[in-house]
């Protein structure tokens, strides 16, 4: 299965759209572009995709990691659900080890609390029928890629009648958050490499409203280097040639109208949150999923109490800057110091998918880049 | 895309891997998937129904999202260094 993959991984074919790309550029000029999706901030880093670009192309990291936007809060609301004694509480785990203000979901569990890593949200629906006399929360995160699994889960859960399954619903919507940065007067960009599997889902139209209100080309990307390397040359082109849409280099798996039945369970079991908070980005508006009302029943929020309380981020984190693109992550404070993978205090630098731990897994300490 | 076996967030939005059909549930609208180090998983199909042995799936979080092409080694990226044609395939706005 790898020859798949492997076509997508072709030095060759890196070097030469390395070349075109070098040819799109103005060397008057500099360019900046965001990959809104953690998935891309890390195939950057461990294929050394920025090392092949122009010194005047600049990739900045956008909020497109689910764990590195989780307000602390949320983990806070999840432990106080965990400790009740009949609750098997299960998330995913890159979640484990997310802070809260004063636990993480790992330190809760070793302070007893049943807490139990799944790969997916049928694995905790399995859970449940396995333990009739147990309730067993799931502890729902992700943007549109993922929340389609929950809903599909809880849409079973509901026709088995399993009623000992509950959902803590965090599940995020793209659009809202990209809106408010660009909204955002302290930052410029030049053009967006799009989220490849939530557009799996939502597909490519949604994006249209950038270039046609905001001036900024958005193309659609995969996440093979090549996939990438080939969607900043299309971004590139069109900026030299003056045009401004949204185009799809990931058309092998990305349908521009997306998934049709993805949309219609999301529709159906969720609704949007009025606000929701995103750290570094504050509250936004309509940019987070709650359960329908048809699926009240399955929701722990409404069956648990939870402190609901907003807690601000630690003073020496700057995950907010780095997830608006406004500084690198070796520009934090405490990147690399007081902030590792081992001992993580912004959320950035726990998940892999984070720009900090994707700079720091991978070696990307220098301040300086090589001149292509 | 993405091995299943490279350490990835699962949580991320962007994170599937690709899995092969090896039997199909249809009445519990599951299959039965493996991956390149035959690894087994048990995968929702709701979404990209009909699936029949043997099919390529894009998986995330338990579910599949699309059926993954079965593109021949090289066919993708060439078009895209062939300057005779542009990089638009796909292409909308």
């Amino acid at each position: 299965m790898m020859r798949f993959v492997d076509e997508f991984r072709d030095p060759e074919l890196g070097r030469a759209l390395a070349g075109e790309i070098l040819e799109r550029v103005d060397p008057g000029r500099r360019y900046k572009l965001m990959e809104v999706c953690g998935g891309h901030t890390h195939s950057i880093y461990k294929y050394g995709i920025d090392d092949v670009l122009p010194e005047n192309v600049e990739l900045v990291h956008g909020p497109g990691c689910p764990v590195c936007v989780i307000p602390m809060g949320r983990v806070d609301d999840g432990i106080a659900i965990a400790r009740n004694e009949e609750v098997i509480f299960t998330c995913f785990g890159d979640m484990m080890r997310v802070p809260g203000s004063e636990q993480s979901f790992a330190d809760a569990k070793a302070e007893g609390a049943d807490i139990r890593m799944v790969y997916s949200p049928l694995d905790a629906l399995r859970i449940a029928t396995s333990n009739p006399d147990r309730t067993v929360v799931f502890f729902a995160i992700g943007f549109e890629t993922t929340a389609p699994s929950t809903a599909l889960t809880l849409q079973r859960a509901k026709a088995e009648r399993v009623e000992n399954f509950l959902c803590v619903c965090n599940h995020v919507t793209i659009v809202p958050p990209l809106r408010a940065l660009l909204e955002s007067p302290d930052l410029r960009l030049d053009g967006f490499i799009g989220p490849g599997h939530v557009s799996t889902v939502v597909g490519a139209r949604p994006f249209e409203f950038i270039p046609a209100r905001y001036g900024k080309p958005l193309v659609t990307c995969g996440f093979e280097p090549l996939d990438v390397l080939q969607g900043i040359r299309m971004i590139l082109a069109q900026i030299e040639e003056g045009r401004c849409e949204v185009e799809n280099q990931y058309s092998r798996v990305v349908p521009y109208d997306g998934n049709p039945a993805a949309l219609a369970v999301m529709a159906e079991v969720f609704e949007l949150r009025p606000h929701f908070e995103w750290r570094g980005l504050g509250f936004i508006s309509q940019s987070a999923l709650k359960l329908s009302d048809a699926y009240a029943d399955f929701d722990a929020e409404q069956r648990y109490e939870t402190p609901g309380v907003r807690v601000a981020d630690p003073k020496a984190c700057q995950c907010g800057e780095v997830l608006k693109g406004v500084i690198k992550p070796w520009e934090c404070k405490v990147f690399g110091t007081a902030c590792t993978p081992e001992h993580a205090i912004g959320t950035c630098m726990v998940s892999p998918e984070g720009a900090c731990a994707a700079y720091y897994n991978y070696g990307r300490y220098r301040r300086e880049r090589e001149v292509v | 895309m993405i091995s299943s076996r490279e350490h990835r967030c699962i949580t991320c939005g962007d994170v599937a891997s690709t899995l092969q059909v090896v039997a199909v549930d249809e009445a519990r609208g599951l299959a039965l998937c493996r991956d390149e180090g035959d690894h087994r998983e048990t995968v929702e199909i709701a979404l990209v129904r009909p699936v029949v042995a043997g099919d390529r799936l894009l998986v995330h979080a338990g579910t599949a999202l699309s059926h993954a092409p079965s593109s021949s080694p090289g066919e993708a990226p060439r078009a895209t260094v062939n300057r005779d044609r542009p990089a638009r395939e796909g292409a909308r706005g």
